[in-house]
């Protein structure tokens, strides 16, 4: 890589690394992107946009084991050929099938047990005045989401919880330590994955293992491995993220209370709420993706084999492309990339979207004044954040 | 059938160059040409499009 400015530069692996902070805003305002110690961070909208999509790069994930001394053994073989990180004519053919059962039509059918369970949550708690927001609601609300979706009871969610958490720990720096444990969850989930599709083989039904049981088309089909490989990929993928924007969305609303009154009042802005949350206040705080090829872009030369990460706080709040960055549920925004995007843009955001739109507004009514109530505690910035504890106390409504 | 993508809406992600390779694709300059006159026989493909469009821009706008 070379070029002749002076580009600011981060060390994104130090966990007190911060999107929002000074440090950040002023490098936006100078440079569209800055370096790092893994290659360059994307600052600005316009130029997240067109990288997120250019098919001169690839997502750039699948080096992660890799580059923390994981070579081999269930997870490294998982990872390498998980959807995710699949290129070319073997993501398509995959996301092709997959793709069906994450529509709209089949997601709309399930929100009305997404309210039910929202609320149901806020009963346990309503009266005390009082929760932990991640274990009283975010986490159960999250992994009962997904239980839902997938057609299983979600009297399991505990189980599902603890197997997709202790394969998020592949995604820290500490991986090769905990490699042990994250292989027998791993080892777990599959099994539990396998159980689920050899079920809907014998006993079909309208819900969505069945439909990617039955997924085939144009002489393609999913093998039984790569679809046990996918479901394990959703359950990772859908239970961490979903939590985790949860409580990130909560502490954007004690900073603008204003906003949680207006919610409170508008239920019908619920999904305003959930997208300016997540453009101002993203959990995966950045994309990866890593240069194919050497090419030149906006006067810097980026060199094959680069990773490039793409940040989507920054962008979302760049003032260049939001005069008014400030969360603001009645405005109309650019779109975020919160969930990405191009060809690798997230699957199942339609239902994370669902969710969050049926949640925020029945916490919002049911929880009023609320405010921080005691000791918070968070992920570093770096990746995927959220808060481990978030302590509230609130006026309850019903 | 004749199909129509919103212009507005579109951010040029091209995962509906996944599920219809004949019907879109995207150019050199990253953004999405398409063609608006399409073939019955490809309504399946047309219709996992629509439903994959992550901003839901793509329409059957003459459905005969």
């Amino acid at each position: 890589m070379s070029s002749t400015t002076e580009a600011p530069y981060f060390n994104i692996s130090d966990p007190t690394f911060a999107m929002h902070s000074e440090e950040v805003r002023s490098a936006r305002e100078r440079s569209w992107y800055a370096r790092t110690n893994y290659g360059i961070a994307v600052l600005r909208y316009a130029q997240v946009s067109q990288l997120l999509k250019d098919q001169r790069l690839s997502q750039g994930s699948g080096q992660w084991p890799a580059h923390n001394g994981v070579h081999s053994g269930l997870f490294y073989d998982w990872w390498t050929t998980c959807l995710l990180v699949l290129e070319g004519e073997d993501h398509h053919r995959i996301r092709r099938l997959v793709n069906p059962a994450f529509a709209p039509r089949h997601i709309e059918p399930l929100i009305p047990r997404f309210h039910e369970l929202a609320e149901e949550l806020v009963d346990a708690y309503a009266a005390s005045g009082r929760c932990e927001f991640v274990a009283d609601f975010a986490e159960p609300y999250a992994t009962r989401v997904l239980c839902i979706l997938l057609g299983i009871p979600e009297s399991e969610w505990p189980t599902i919880a603890r197997l997709a958490s202790t394969i998020g720990l592949a995604l820290g720096v500490t991986i090769n330590e905990e490699l042990p444990t994250i292989e027998d969850a791993l080892g777990e989930l599959f099994r539990y994955a396998e159980d689920l599709i050899v079920d809907r083989q014998q006993n079909p039904k309208d819900d969505f293992i069945t439909r990617l049981v039955e997924a085939n088309k144009d002489g393609e089909s999913l093998s039984d491995a790569e679809l046990r490989n996918a479901l394990v990929l959703m359950i990772f993928g859908g239970m961490d993220t979903t939590r985790n924007q949860l409580g990130l969305g909560i502490q954007s609303f004690l900073h603008n209370p204003a906003q949680w009154d207006l919610l409170a009042q508008r239920p019908e802005l619920g999904k305003a709420a959930t997208e300016e949350v997540m453009r101002t206040n993203p959990t995966t705080t950045w994309v990866t993706r890593e240069a194919v090829t050497t090419f030149e872009y906006e006067g810097l030369t980026i060199d094959k084999g680069t990773t490039v990460h793409l940040f989507t706080q920054s962008s979302g709040t760049d003032p260049l492309a939001f005069p008014d960055p400030e969360m603001d549920i009645e405005g109309e925004h650019a779109p975020h990339y919160g969930f990405g995007g191009g060809i690798h843009h997230c699957l199942g955001h339609f239902v994370a979207r669902a969710d969050m739109t049926v949640a925020y507004p029945i916490l919002a009514r049911r929880m009023r004044d609320m405010k921080l109530g005691g000791v918070d505690e968070w992920l570093p910035d770096s990746g995927n954040t959220g808060p481990v504890r978030l302590p509230l106390t609130f006026t309850p409504a019903p | 059938m004749k199909i129509h993508v919103d212009r507005k809406l579109c951010d040029n992600h091209g995962q509906c160059t996944i599920t219809a390779p004949s019907v879109f694709r995207i150019d050199e300059a990253g953004i999405l040409q398409y063609e608006e006159n399409v073939d019955d026989s490809l309504r399946a493909d047309i219709e996992d499009s629509m439903d994959v469009c992550p901003v839901q821009a793509i329409f059957i706008v003459d459905d005969k």
